[in-house]
């Protein structure tokens, strides 16, 4: 949750690959917004470059995915593209269906966090604030 | 742009050649850090003013994001460079936003010849965002010609875009009942063009002749305003769109250098005064307490009293 | 309690009656009012009904009878069971093909069959990023595709269902198949399931591939077409499970279904087709969820409004083209990912509901779809589940068994009630059509799933082993049998294959039929669909029907509302 007078956390709440049910990314981004961020939110279906640069040009602090279906099996790509970027400061936080055993796949590839069915508002809103942080901690030290 | 370049990077080279992640970053700044941010704007001051800047504004249902989806790719076509600022109001309640979520629905994001920010209004009461003059610096520094204002169009921030922008734009549909009666007479007033968008809906004609019937009523200061038809699923009438706004543009900016004046006044008269009211708001003056005093009195009219006010000296 | 007078033995009824109201709240405990999820109030007891005998046959009527209420067949499922049908599809169309011949060697004499997500899209397998190909169902691209996912299947005697949206190329496959094997149109049976393109701008948007006005004019083009040289297809199936599962209570997502069913049903007269022809072929997919006895009215309620609907509003005079008939679902959106055994039960609850309120068809979730496609096992017991309701538990020996519970009767007079205000706030609005342009149908949606979401989050609404009753994560069940995926080395094959098909094929053929289904889209007076088959007859791929449409007609963008 941003502090008073703090400013808001900018977050990317998006949805790649081949799904189009947007009832959670929706949920989600009321719930940031309430929690005082800034929410930028896309229709499905966003290319992994267009990820790529919207957190560029929006300038955001994390980047939230809503995957069902397979969709989180094209996320570790994502990672390389944002470091490629030079974006690495980015966070990047998956919510939605991922089999267990899917998990390390996109740990290993740089994701902070999975957010799965169930999980409440509290600790979306905590988990994301916190990322978010540190991704603003990261980052102001790039341009002079 | 020097990739061997090695970190942190200045950040006016980096925009002055076009890099995003600066653009993207020196926005931010231009939101969350006054005095960084001014010194960048006065370094490229000199360099900007000459950006044609596009306010476009209209009702929920009017279609707006499709028809701006449909301006940018038209304008691409004929090789200018867009930008497209969108600001969303905040909420009251926790300072929060849902921004931009109207865009995006085509693709621009591989052209760099484009680019889209969202911003919020941050609990400005305006409707747009006190940064977005050096916003709009900024993007036009780094090399693009027109510039898209874009608002939900409620409140005041047709007023504000007004004072802003230099062609505006004003967006309405057919079929939206008497809306066209009560459009604003304000927005009205403002808008350099007119648009009647889903022209494919019966009603579209009827809707351009109120429109111009409305027209008609109010005094020709700025000339002919052009009230022209669209259907922007099918990219029908944008080029006409595209060729109204460079013209009025390039007739309204003719005379560039007093329009620059213009604006460079208003916005110096909008920060002196946000300066003078801070100033006078702070507590412990006693110059200001005396002021006060024999106005409360009833010894000076609140008039004489303002102008003693001015005559202050504040440092 | 509701007070209604019974001619009979009043006073004593009414004596009897303050008794229990004043026992009733001195020992109850919790005066906190329930609700229903479509917001109606829940009484601990309700009573007969003083004109109910009256009333009887203009409210109920007798199975098989207008206004159905009780269901539209006359022996429902006493005589002739639902049907079990199961969404199948994965992978390559041989690995369906394989699938699909084990069901029929179980005795299945109905299948489905569920693209890949890429196919929803629009693209072809050489289109897409290879790890999200056949993940969730079977990559058919050509007609070629489909031949070989249906070999050895007698599609002259077996019914199809198939997920199929606008522009139905699938069923063009299967047309074509036909033809190959020199059987007649005349045989072939089956739905195109998701041919409801409203459903899919409102809450599907994976399925929504034109542009919401070439979506509505293939629709009737393919209805007509179907009509006329396919009689046993079914062309239309309105969904109300997109929008339940959207968030939609299910009072919203009936009266959505049917206001969608009535826009068709009036482009449909407006092309001048005839309702008595065409209704009998309108079939509608429900999401089923916990809320037991609300689906059960909600289902009867729903037959009750479709018959004097199709009478006063379409025009229809036979009995037949007044009949609600449906397929459920039990609904996904109720299961969890902590504790997924429960789901079996949970899947059972909706399963009887459906049942209980008279579907024809059904489909049971398995319990471990919060987080893969089905794996084999829990597949098998979602089969298994429809076969012990079917045999152990009685639930075919009386036709609407809940008919006359004072409750049930009540509760489906409420949810019509529901029902018909939201049809009428649609009917305000312009119809299903503007409702949805607008926006105003995906607003209220969205209002009903954040409110079931604060209560989700408040711990109103309990959910088992989410909001209360937890294990810790580490102790609970994990889903138990690992995700299986198509392997990649198929899927490459696959589109090796694709590219190699689509150089070796005529492509002047190719050329002449998309130019035709190109004029015939901008043509006011030809027949959409017919092109498309002509076209995927000489060797036009799935990917390019969509996307000559596409250029035609509009990519299908869905409307972000706030």
């Amino acid at each position: 949750m941003n502090a008073p007078n703090q400013i808001p956390y900018r977050i990317l709440v998006t949805k790649v690959g081949l799904d189009g049910h947007d009832r959670g990314s929706r949920i989600v981004a009321a719930y940031l917004r309430d929690a005082g961020m800034e929410v930028i939110y896309t229709p499905p279906w966003q290319s992994l470059d267009a990820v790529v640069r919207l957190a560029g040009d929006e300038d955001v602090d994390l980047v939230g995915i809503s995957s069902l279906s397979t969709d989180h099996l094209i996320i570790p790509d994502l990672m390389s593209r944002l470091t490629a970027a030079d974006l690495t400061h980015v966070r990047v936080v998956v919510g939605g269906i991922v089999p267990d055993e899917e998990y390390p796949l996109l740990l290993e590839s740089g994701v902070s966090a999975i957010l799965g069915p169930g999980t409440d508002r509290g600790t979306i809103v905590e988990q994301i604030s916190g990322f978010a942080a540190a991704a603003r901690h990261e980052r102001d030290t790039e341009f002079i | 742009m020097d990739v061997l370049e090695s970190k942190p990077r200045s950040l006016i080279r980096a925009l002055k050649a076009g890099d995003r992640r600066a653009i993207g970053r020196a926005i931010t700044l231009a939101e969350t850090d006054q005095a960084r941010i001014t010194g960048l704007c006065q370094e490229i001051g000199p360099h900007t003013g000459h950006a044609q800047i596009i306010g476009i504004t209209g009702p929920p249902g009017s279609g707006k994001s499709t028809l701006i989806d449909g301006l940018i790719s038209t304008l691409r076509r004929l090789s200018h460079t867009v930008a497209v600022v969108a600001v969303d109001p905040s909420s009251p309640i926790s300072g929060g936003a849902i921004l931009g979520d109207r865009l995006r629905m085509h693709s621009h994001n591989a052209d760099d010849g484009v680019f889209i920010r969202s911003l919020s209004t941050r609990g400005h009461l305006g409707g747009l965002t006190p940064a977005v003059h050096s916003i709009i610096d900024i993007l036009e520094f780094a090399g693009f010609g027109r510039i898209i204002l874009e608002t939900v169009g409620t409140g005041q921030s047709e007023i504000e875009i007004a004072e802003i922008a230099q062609t505006i734009v004003v967006l309405c549909a057919p079929g939206m009942g008497d809306h066209v009666q009560t459009l604003k007479a304000g927005v009205l007033e403002i808008a350099d063009i007119l648009v009647v968008n889903k022209a494919d809906l019966a009603g579209a004609d009827l809707t351009v002749q109120q429109l111009k019937a409305m027209l008609a009523l109010r005094p020709p200061v700025h000339g002919q305003v052009p009230v022209l038809q669209t259907t922007a699923t099918t990219v029908s009438g944008l080029d006409e769109l595209v060729d109204a706004i460079v013209y009025h543009g390039v007739k309204d900016g003719g005379d560039s250098t007093r329009r620059r004046r213009e604006r460079t006044r208003r916005l110096l008269a909008s920060r002196a005064g946000a300066l003078l009211q801070e100033r006078l708001l702070r507590h412990g003056d006693g110059n200001l307490d005396a002021i006060c005093d024999t106005l409360e009195r009833g010894e000076r009219s609140l008039e004489d009293s303002a102008r003693d006010v001015l005559k202050l000296k504040y440092t | 309690m509701r007070r209604r007078t019974n001619p009979a033995s009043t006073d004593l009824y009414d004596q009897a009656h303050a008794q229990w109201e004043k026992e009733y709240d001195q020992n109850i405990h919790s005066k906190v009012p329930v609700q229903n999820r479509s917001g109606i109030p829940i009484q601990p007891l309700y009573g007969p009904t003083r004109d109910s005998a009256e009333n009887y046959l203009e409210a109920l009527g007798f199975p098989g009878q207008v206004p159905y209420t009780r269901g539209i067949y006359t022996t429902m499922h006493r005589g002739k069971t639902w049907s079990q049908r199961q969404l199948i599809g994965q992978g390559t169309p041989d690995e369906y093909n394989k699938r699909v011949l084990q069901l029929i060697d179980a005795g299945t004499t109905a299948i489905s069959l569920i693209p890949c997500n890429s196919v929803y899209r629009g693209n072809d397998c050489d289109d897409v990023p290879l790890p999200l190909l056949g993940t969730c169902g079977t990559v058919i691209n050509t007609a070629d595709h489909m031949d070989s996912a249906l070999k050895g299947v007698d599609i002259g005697s077996i019914s199809t269902a198939m997920n199929d949206p606008s522009p139905f190329t699938l069923l063009s496959f299967v047309l074509n198949t036909a033809d190959r094997r020199s059987i007649s149109w005349q045989h072939i049976s089956g739905t195109s399931n998701q041919s409801d393109f409203l459903s899919h701008f409102v809450a599907n948007h994976m399925f929504f591939r034109l542009s919401l006005e070439g979506a509505r004019r293939i629709l009737v083009d393919h209805i007509a077409f179907c009509r006329q040289r396919i009689p046993h297809w079914n062309p239309l199936s309105v969904v109300g499970q997109h929008m339940q599962q959207a968030g939609a209570t299910p009072a919203q997502a009936m009266g959505f279904t049917l206001s969608s069913a009535l826009q068709y049903g009036r482009d449909c007269l407006e092309h001048g087709m005839d309702p008595d022809d065409f209704l009998p072929r309108f079939t509608f997919f429900f999401d089923i969820s916990m809320s037991l006895f609300e689906e059960v009215a909600k289902f009867r309620a729903g037959r009750r409004i479709w018959a004097n609907l199709t009478q006063n509003e379409l025009g229809a005079k036979t009995a037949h083209a007044r009949r609600f008939k449906f397929h459920g679902q039990t609904s996904g959106a109720d299961l969890t990912r902590q504790q997924p055994l429960n789901n079996i039960t949970r899947v059972s609850t909706q399963a009887i509901a459906g049942i209980l309120g008279g579907l024809q068809s059904l489909h049971t979730d398995a319990y471990d779809e919060v987080s893969n496609v089905p794996n084999e096992h829990p597949a098998r017991i979602a089969v298994a589940t429809q076969n012990i309701l079917r045999e152990e538990a009685g639930l075919c020996d009386v036709i609407d068994p809940l008919g006359g519970s004072w409750y049930v009767e009540d509760l489906t007079d409420q949810m019509e009630k529901k029902i018909l205000n939201v049809m009428a706030v649609v009917e305000n609005e312009g119809g299903m059509f503007k409702a949805v342009e607008s926006g105003l149908v995906q607003r209220i949606i969205g209002e009903s799933a954040l409110n079931w979401q604060s209560r989700v989050d408040s711990g109103e609404q309990k959910i088992i082993g989410v909001n209360c009753y937890r294990t810790p994560p580490a102790e609970d069940q994990q889903t138990v049998t690992p995700t299986v995926r198509p392997a990649a080395e198929k899927m490459r094959a696959q589109v090796e294959q694709l590219r190699r098909f689509k150089n070796e094929r005529s492509q002047a053929d190719v050329k002449r039929t998309l130019a035709e289904l190109s004029r015939a889209a901008n043509s006011k007076n030809d027949n959409v669909f017919s092109k498309v088959v002509e076209a995927t007859a000489a060797g036009v791929t799935h990917g390019e029907v969509v996307g000559c449409l596409r250029q035609e007609l509009g990519f299908g963008h869905p409307l972000i509302v706030d």
